[in-house]
């Protein structure tokens, strides 16, 4: 990391030591009980011993599973769908009554039926992470793909581009940034979704031990599964900005 | 022999809450092979209109428009149109180079790598040897045009259709971009379609010079410039014939142009 970067990050990380500092502090003074809110010390420990003893690595990867399928899939039919709406009349005026019904439902509340058709397994997790992935995506794909520049089609046209094949290699390259906006907010939304669909089947993954530590009153343990489900919504958003910005590589500077 | 015809080619769009607004009334035009022919129009007369439909992207609402005698109906693989906005037409996330091999790749039994070697040779010819690596926006305008007139010629089309390609630079490398033309049309034996609402330009470069009215379009001149071939595009602008040429088209541009004079033409 570059040093002006870590100049940056600096104060915000200073103050967040400072507030577990205060907590600590206030959870030995009495303050705070102890058996709400154990001291971050004591938290620690128990998360050292999670990662150490290797024990992270079950429950971790099965929560990621859920999350990178689930977001594969979804993308890929919200992409798909969004294209086909910008690009061809009749699929928009087919699907759009269907998407606008759906969009503003909050998929966690599909979860319940599809426990139904689907058990609760990991089939019925993925679909409902795909389900919630999906929107948010076609609905970006749509719009960037109905912005792309008539000059740039026109352009593809007078050098003998095919349809299929600009679409390809013109509309969607051109909708890229908008549809990487669109995955973003997805990408959230995926853990979101497989977190919870963990907690209501109570079936393995973060979401499920979170939600069993509690039950079971292991309160160090329900809040060191909780920082490792913020850490890993921290590496996921990372690697996404990552990979974003390899993607849009080619989009000048605004200074 | 016309290699471009259009015939009673006539456009009218669709206007609100009106009837259609006619921008361009039964044009008549036959384009030789290997000749330079200007269009020369005020702003707004529909010369980006009729050059679509010559290049096959827009339909016209009556009349035919062929290349090499058959009906167009989409873009024939004969011409290539070059955008007036020339900046918009190139493709953002690709390399000049990877611009330029745009107009090959897609061709069957071309490689990604031929076409980059072919893109490669028209970069050179448009002196730009050096910046494939580029991004179209870390160019100048102008050179961004070179990019967009290496892309047409990689296509090795008979006809080029330009769209006012020169008309958004500077002075000075407006000349260097006319002397860069005339020397590629020389040596290729292109048939090239200039839009303009230059006058100089129209007449240093060209052997014929269409004179459009005002909406509704039609031609209103076809001029024969005369002036002797091969010709350097800016010592031209010192000889007489030239001269008389400017001052007749300016003349005619003007006075068609004047306010109330719309119908008279
Ligand atoms: N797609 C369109 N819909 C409606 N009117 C148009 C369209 N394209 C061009 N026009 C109108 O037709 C006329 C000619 O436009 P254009 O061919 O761009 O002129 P020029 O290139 O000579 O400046 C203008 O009045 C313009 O507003
Ligand atoms: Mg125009």
């Amino acid at each position: 990391m570059r040093p002006e970067r870590l100049l940056r990050l600096l104060p915000g990380l200073a103050f967040l030591a400072l507030l577990l500092l205060a907590l600590e502090g206030a959870v030995n003074a009495g303050l705070i009980r102890r058996a709400l809110m154990p001291p971050p010390s004591a938290i620690w420990e128990v998360l050292r011993d999670l990662v150490l003893s290797g024990e992270v690595l079950g429950p971790l990867s099965a929560t990621l599973r859920l999350v990178f399928a689930g977001f594969a899939i979804g993308s890929v039919i919200g992409i798909a769908l969004g294209a086909a709406m910008a690009w061809w009349a009749p699929a928009y005026r087919l699907l759009e009554p269907l998407v606008e019904m759906i969009r503003p439902l909050p998929k966690s509340a599909l979860v319940p039926p599809l426990m139904l058709f689907l058990g609760i397994g990991d089939t019925m997790k993925i679909t409902s992470v795909a389900l919630a992935v999906t929107f948010p995506v076609l609905v970006n794909t749509l719009q960037g793909v109905r912005g792309v520049d008539r000059v740039l089609l026109d352009a593809a046209r007078t050098h003998g581009w095919g349809t299929a094949r600009a679409l390809w290699h013109v509309v969607l390259p051109a909708a890229l940034p908008f549809i990487l906006a669109g995955m973003r907010t997805s990408l959230g939304l995926a853990l979101i979704i497989a977190v919870l669909s963990e907690m209501l089947t109570g079936q393995g993954g973060l979401g499920f031990l979170i939600l069993d530590m509690q039950r079971s009153f292991l309160i160090r343990q329900m809040y060191a599964w909780l920082v490792i489900l913020a850490l890993v919504g921290l590496a996921l958003n990372a690697l996404f900005a990552w990979a974003e910005a390899r993607a849009l590589h080619w989009q000048a500077r605004t200074p | 022999m016309a290699i471009l015809e259009l015939e009673a080619v006539e456009k009218s769009f669709p206007a609100r809450g009106g009837p259609a607004m006619l921008a361009m009334d039964r044009i008549s035009l036959a384009v030789r092979e290997g000749e330079f022919l200007s269009i020369l129009g005020p702003s707004g007369c529909g010369k980006s209109t009729l050059l679509q439909i010559a290049a096959g992207l827009m339909p016209p609402s009556a009349g035919t428009v062929r290349v090499a005698g058959r009906p167009v109906t989409g873009p024939p693989p004969e011409a290539v149109y070059v955008f007036q906005q020339y900046g918009r037409s190139l493709l953002p996330w690709r390399t000049v180079r990877d611009n330029v091999a745009f107009a090959v790749e897609h061709r069957p039994g071309i490689s990604k790598a031929r076409a980059r070697e072919l893109a490669d040779v028209q970069l050179a010819a448009v002196a730009l040897t050096g910046f494939g690596d580029h991004f179209p926006w870390q160019l100048s305008g102008g050179m961004q045009q070179r990019v967009a007139l290496a892309r047409a010629l990689a296509a090795e089309p008979k006809i080029m259709l330009l769209d006012e390609p020169f008309s958004a630079v500077d002075a000075l490398t407006r000349l260097d971009l006319h002397r860069l033309m005339l020397e590629l049309w020389e040596k290729r034996g292109l048939t090239v379609v200039l839009v303009t609402h230059d006058v100089e330009e129209a007449v240093a470069l060209s052997d014929r010079v269409a004179l459009l009215t005002k909406r509704p379009s039609t031609i209103a001149r076809l001029v024969e410039t005369g002036l002797p071939r091969p010709r350097d595009a800016v010592e031209v602008r010192e000889t007489p014939r030239f001269l008389e040429l400017r001052h007749e088209l300016l003349d005619a541009l003007l006075t068609r142009h004047a306010p109330g004079d719309g119908h008279a033409a």
